[in-house]
C-alpha cells in the first residue's frame, strides 16, 4: 500500500461543487486508431465523494476514455490531472499507484483460487521469508467486506461463486489496492434486479466513504437512479455535464443522440387470435444428466409478443434454438399451426414458418466478411425472384438488399460493403429487417437490442411491435427487463431450465418477475 | 464496433489499391525479394537468375512443359480450392489422384474399347473413383464424427499402398524391372493438339464449371457464406454437412480426373509414384491456400507454381544456381503470406478492443 488510507468524506457534498481541485481532472483528450477518433476533446471531472455517470451511445468514446483513465491506452493529445497534479500513465500499474481502480466487464480472476487470494493478488502481505501470508489475506477481505457491506466468504473458490458475487470480488479487489476512483464498466449488465439492489447499495457507501465511483452505462434509469453528476459523450466529445438532480432522462437521451427521443417505449396491448406457435414438453440436455431446457410448454397466439425473462444461462438460448431446429431436443414437440415439426431440420422449419432474431448478431446472425447484399440475400436466395432458373441473379439480390436497407432504415453507403464495416445497431437492424422480410408466422427473438444504441432500440422496438399488429406470433427473450415491459403481452420466467414463472401482463411487477428471476416463485398461471 | 476506412473496392481505385495491399501480392514480392537477397549472399547475379527462371518456364520451347506440369498442380489445386470456400480442408488429393489414376489403368489394362469412348470411361471411372473417395471423409464427419481433415489424410496411405501393389504385381509390365504398368493401348492415350494436351482442354472446361457455380449459382453463394461463417449458414436453414459431402465428392473427382488424364498421357502408363513424388497435391495445397480458396485466383497460383518449378531447371541450366531455389521461393511466399493475415487479424482485434 502506498497512500494513505481514504480520507472520510472532504469539504465536498455528494452533488456539490468540489472546493479544492478536482479528484480527477480529464482535459482535451483526444485518441485515434488510424482515421478512426474514438476520442476528440473529452472532458472529465470527477470529485471526491461522488458517484458520476459517464454514459453515450455504442462508439461514443466511453471506454476508450476510461482506457485512458486506467493507462490502458495513451492519449495522443490532452492533460489528466490528479488532485490538481498532471500525471501520465504509461501502464495500468501508474494508473493504481495513482489510486484508480477498474471494475470490467469481463472478470479477470483465478477461478481455482479463493477470494482472499485473489483479492490480494500482486497486492500481497508478505510474511516470514517472503511466503504470503494467507490469513492476513483473509482478515483484509473480511475487513473491507464488512466496512462497506461486500458480502462475500473469503475462503469460497472463485469457480463455485455466482456473477453478482464476482463482481463483488472484482470491487474488493480494487478497494484492496486503495482505489480512491472506481471504474464500474457496464456493472449491471449481468445482474438480476435484486443484485443491481445491492450493487447500488455498496457503491453508495462507497461514495459516502468519500470514494469516487464512475459508472459506464447506457441505461438511463441506473444513471438517474443511482449517479450524483453526468457527464455525456457523443461522437468523442463531451457534449454535456448535468447535475443529476436537475436533469431528465429525456434530456440526457437528447444529449446522447443529438435529438429528440421518446423513451416511456409505454406497452401498447396487442390483440391476440388463435394460438400459431405451441410448445409441448420441450426438453434440451445431454442423454443422461440435467437437462438445460427442462420440460417447457407454451404456445404464442398470433398477434401477441410472450416474453421470456430471466437471468442469462437458464436455458432461454437453448429453448429458442431448439424450437428453431438448430440444437436436437431430447424429448417433446413443436408446432406450427397444424404443423408437427418434430424431424424437422433448421431449413425445414423455416420453410414451416419459422423466422429467428438470434442473440450474437456477428456470430450466429450474419457472416460479416461477407456483403451487405449478401447477408441479406440469405434465405431467399433459393427462390424467384433471386433465382432465376440455374442462376442467382445478381441484379436482384441488390435490389432485394436495396429494399431492406430504406425499408429498415439501414445506415449503409452500398449493399456491397461487408457487413463487419456496420455499426451494433445496424448489423442488427440487417438481421431484424432480413428476419422480418420472411414475413413468417412465428418470429423467435433473443435480445434483440444488446448493445445497440437508442435510435436503434426504438427503431427495433417499433418493428417487433408492428410486427406483432400484422399478426403474427413473437416469442422474445431479453435481459433487459424494461424491454420486455415495453413489448411483452405475456410474460415468462425461465430459472434453471424451467419455466417457473407465466405472468399476465398486469401481473408482470418488476418485483414479481425479479424474484421469479432469482428461482423465489412457484409457477403462477396466466390468467 | 469501428468501420474501417477502407476505400471500397467497388471503385476502380479502390480496387487497385486492394490489389496492391493484398497480403498476396506483398508476399510474393517479399519472396522473390529475400530469394534475390539469398542469391547475392552466395554471389550469384539475382536478375540473370529470375531471366533464366522465367525464361526456362515460358521460353519457346519451354512453355510446354510448364503446361504439362501445370495441368496436375493447377488441378489439385481446384480439389483442395473447392471444399475449401466452404472452410473444408481436403488433405487426402493424394490417395485420390492415386485412385482416380490407378483406376483409369485399370480399365485400360482391362476393358477393351474403341478409340474416343475408351477415354470417356477411363476418365469417367477414375472421376468416379476419386469421387466416392474424396465423399467418404464427408460422410464419416457427419455420421460419425471423425474429423475430416484427418481422415482425409490418414485414408490416403493404404491407397497409395493399394494402387503400388496393384502396380507392382498384377499389373506390372513383365518386359522392365520396374513398378510400371504396360504403356496403354492406342485408344487409352490422350491426344495432343498442337502441343496442348487434351487434358489442358478438359481442365479448362472443369475450370469454367467451376467458377461459374461459384460465382453464379445459389450454391456457390451458400458455399461461400459458409466458408466465412458455418454458423451463420446453419443457422439460415443450409443443410452444411450434404453440402460438405458434395464439395468433398467435388474435389476427389477433380482429383480423380487428374489421376487419370496424367496416366493416360505420355508416357502412358502407371509408374509407382510418379503421381505422388512430385508432389502435385501439396503444391495445389499451397496455391489454394495463397489463392484463400479462390478458384480463378488457385489456377493463377498453380501456373505460377507450376512456372517457379519448370522454371528453376531453366535456371539451374543456364546460371549454376541451383533449382531448389524454387522451392525456396514457394516456401517463403506461403510463410510470408501466413506472418501478414496473421498480422492483419491482430490488428484489427486490437483496433476493435480498444474502441
Amino acid at each position: 500500500m502506498t497512500r494513505p488510507k481514504a480520507e472520510p468524506a472532504g469539504p465536498t457534498g455528494p452533488a456539490g461543487q468540489p472546493a479544492g481541485p478536482p479528484r480527477v481532472a480529464m482535459a482535451g483528450i483526444a485518441k485515434r486508431f488510424g482515421d478512426v477518433v474514438a476520442n476528440d476533446a473529452a472532458d472529465l471531472e470527477l470529485a471526491a465523494g461522488e458517484i458520476h455517470a459517464l454514459v453515450g451511445e455504442n462508439g461514443a468514446g466511453k471506454s476508450t476514455l476510461m482506457s485512458v483513465l486506467y493507462g490502458l491506452l495513451a492519449p495522443d493529445e490532452g492533460e489528466i490531472r490528479v488532485d490538481g497534479q498532471p500525471v501520465r500513465f504509461r501502464s495500468p500499474v501508474d494508473a493504481v499507484e495513482a489510486g484508480m481502480g477498474m471494475v470490467h466487464q469481463a472478470f479477470r480472476l483465478f477461478p481455482s483460487m479463493t477470494v482472499a487470494e485473489n483479492v490480494v493478488y500482486r497486492a500481497e502481505t508478505r510474511g516470514t521469508a517472503g511466503l504470503l501470508d494467507r490469513r492476513a489475506a483473509v482478515r483484509a477481505v473480511q475487513d473491507l467486506s464488512e466496512r462497506y457491506g461486500l458480502r462475500v466468504d473469503p475462503q469460497a473458490r472463485v469457480r463455485s461463486l455466482s456473477v453478482g458475487v464476482l463482481q463483488r470480488v472484482e470491487i474488493l479487489k480494487a478497494l484492496h489496492r486503495d482505489a480512491q476512483v472506481l471504474i464500474l464498466d457496464e456493472p449491471t449488465a449481468v445482474l438480476t434486479p435484486q443484485e443491481t439492489r445491492l450493487l447500488f447499495d455498496v457503491l453508495r457507501g462507497l461514495r459516502d466513504a468519500g470514494r469516487t465511483v464512475v459508472i459506464v452505462t447506457h441505461k438511463l434509469g441506473e444513471v438517474l437512479e443511482l449517479s450524483d453528476r453526468v457527464t455525456v459523450l457523443r461522437d468523442g466529445r463531451t457534449v454535456a455535464r448535468l447535475v443529476t438532480a436537475e436533469t431528465t432522462g429525456a434530456e440526457i437521451a437528447r444529449h446522447m443522440t443529438g435529438r429528440a427521443v421518446d423513451l416511456d417505449g409505454h406497452h401498447v396491448p396487442g390483440t391476440p387470435g388463435a394460438p400459431v406457435l405451441h410448445v409441448e414438453g420441450l426438453t434440451v440436455g445431454p442423454p443422461s444428466g440435467r437437462p438445460v431446457v427442462d420440460d417447457v410448454s407454451l404456445s404464442v397466439r398470433a398477434g401477441e409478443i410472450v416474453g421470456i425473462a430471466g437471468v442469462a444461462g437458464n436455458g432461454q438460448v437453448e429453448l429458442l434454438e431448439a424450437i428453431a431446429g438448430l440444437r436436437p431436443a431430447r424429448d417433446g414437440s413443436v408446432r406450427v399451426g397444424a404443423t408437427l415439426l418434430d424431424g424437422y431440420s433448421a431449413g425445414r422449419r423455416r420453410e414451416a414458418g419459422i423466422a429467428y432474431i438470434p442473440e450474437d448478431r456477428a456470430a450466429t446472425g450474419s457472416a460479416v466478411a461477407a456483403s451487405v447484399a449478401d447477408n441479406l440475400a440469405i434465405g431467399f436466395h433459393r427462390r424467384q425472384p433471386l433465382r432465376k432458373g440455374w442462376r442467382l441473379d445478381r441484379g436482384a439480390v441488390r435490389e432485394h438488399a436495396r429494399r431492406i436497407i430504406e425499408h429498415f432504415d439501414i445506415k449503409v453507403s452500398s449493399p456491397s460493403v461487408p457487413a463487419g464495416t456496420l455499426s451494433g445497431g445496424n448489423l442488427q437492424k440487417l438481421v431484424v429487417g432480413r428476419e422480418m422480410a420472411h414475413d413468417a408466422p412465428v418470429l423467435l427473438v433473443d435480445q434483440p437490442t444488446r448493445g445497440v444504441d437508442i435510435g436503434a432500440i426504438e427503431n427495433i422496438h417499433a418493428r417487433l411491435r408492428a410486427y406483432r399488429d400484422a399478426g403474427h406470433a413473437v416469442l422474445l427473450a431479453s435481459a433487459e427487463l424494461s424491454e420486455l415491459m415495453a413489448l411483452a403481452d405475456r410474460l415468462l420466467v425461465m430459472f434453471g431450465g424451467r419455466v417457473v414463472a407465466d405472468l399476465a401482463r398486469a401481473d408482470a411487477t418488476e418485483e414479481n418477475v425479479g424474484l421469479a428471476m432469482a428461482g423465489l416463485a412457484t409457477r403462477e398461471v396466466a390468467s | 464496433m469501428t468501420t474501417t476506412p477502407t476505400a471500397p473496392a467497388t471503385t476502380p481505385a479502390g480496387r487497385v489499391r486492394a490489389v496492391l495491399r493484398s497480403p498476396i501480392l506483398l508476399s510474393v514480392l517479399g519472396a522473390l525479394l529475400i530469394g534475390a537477397v539469398m542469391l547475392l549472399g552466395a554471389g550469384g547475379n539475382p536478375f540473370e537468375a529470375y531471366a533464366a527462371m522465367v525464361e526456362g518456364a515460358f521460353g519457346p520451347t519451354q512453355w510446354r512443359n510448364t503446361l504439362i506440369v501445370a495441368v496436375p498442380v493447377v488441378g489439385m489445386a481446384l480439389a483442395v480450392a473447392v471444399p475449401l470456400r466452404a472452410g473444408v480442408v481436403n488433405l487426402g488429393g493424394e490417395g485420390q489422384i492415386v485412385l482416380g489414376g490407378i483406376t483409369a489403368a485399370v480399365v485400360a489394362a482391362g476393358v477393351d474399347l474403341p478409340a474416343p469412348l475408351s477415354l470417356v470411361v477411363a476418365l469417367g471411372a477414375g472421376t468416379l473413383a476419386g469421387a466416392l473417395l474424396g465423399a467418404l471423409p464427408a460422410v464419416l464427419e457427419n455420421r460419425l464424427g471423425v474429423p475430416l481433415l484427418v481422415s482425409s489424410l490418414l485414408i490416403s496411405y493404404p491407397v497409395v499402398a493399394l494402387a503400388s501393389y496393384l502396380v507392382r504385381f498384377p499389373l506390372r509390365d513383365p518386359g522392365t524391372g520396374l513398378p510400371q504398368s504396360r504403356v496403354f493401348d492406342e485408344a487409352y492415350r490422350m491426344p495432343v493438339f498442337a502441343g496442348i494436351g487434351l487434358s489442358a482442354l478438359i481442365l479448362v472446361v472443369v475450370i469454367a464449371l467451376v467458377v461459374q457455380v461459384d460465382s453464379r449459382t445459389p450454391f456457390g453463394y451458400e458455399v461461400r457464406l459458409t466458408g466465412h461463417n458455418r454458423r451463420f449458414t446453419e443457422y439460415a436453414g443450409v443443410a452444411v454437412p450434404r453440402m460438405v459431402t458434395r464439395l468433398m465428392a467435388t474435389g476427389g473427382g477433380i482429383a480423380g480426373l487428374i489421376g487419370a488424364m496424367v496416366v493416360t498421357s505420355v508416357p502412358y502408363r502407371f509408374i509407382d509414384g510418379a503421381l505422388v513424388v512430385p508432389a502435385y497435391t501439396w503444391t495445389g495445397l499451397l496455391a489454394a491456400l495463397l489463392a484463400r480458396a479462390n478458384p480463378l485466383g488457385a489456377v493463377a497460383a498453380g501456373v505460377f507454381f507450376a512456372a517457379l518449378q519448370v522454371g528453376g531447371f531453366g535456371m539451374e541450366r543456364e546460371t549454376e544456381v541451383p533449382r531448389e531455389l524454387s522451392s525456396i521461393l514457394q516456401a517463403t511466399v506461403i510463410v510470408i503470406l501466413a506472418a501478414t493475415v496473421a498480422a492483419t487479424a491482430r490488428r484489427a482485434r486490437t483496433r476493435k478492443d480498444a474502441a
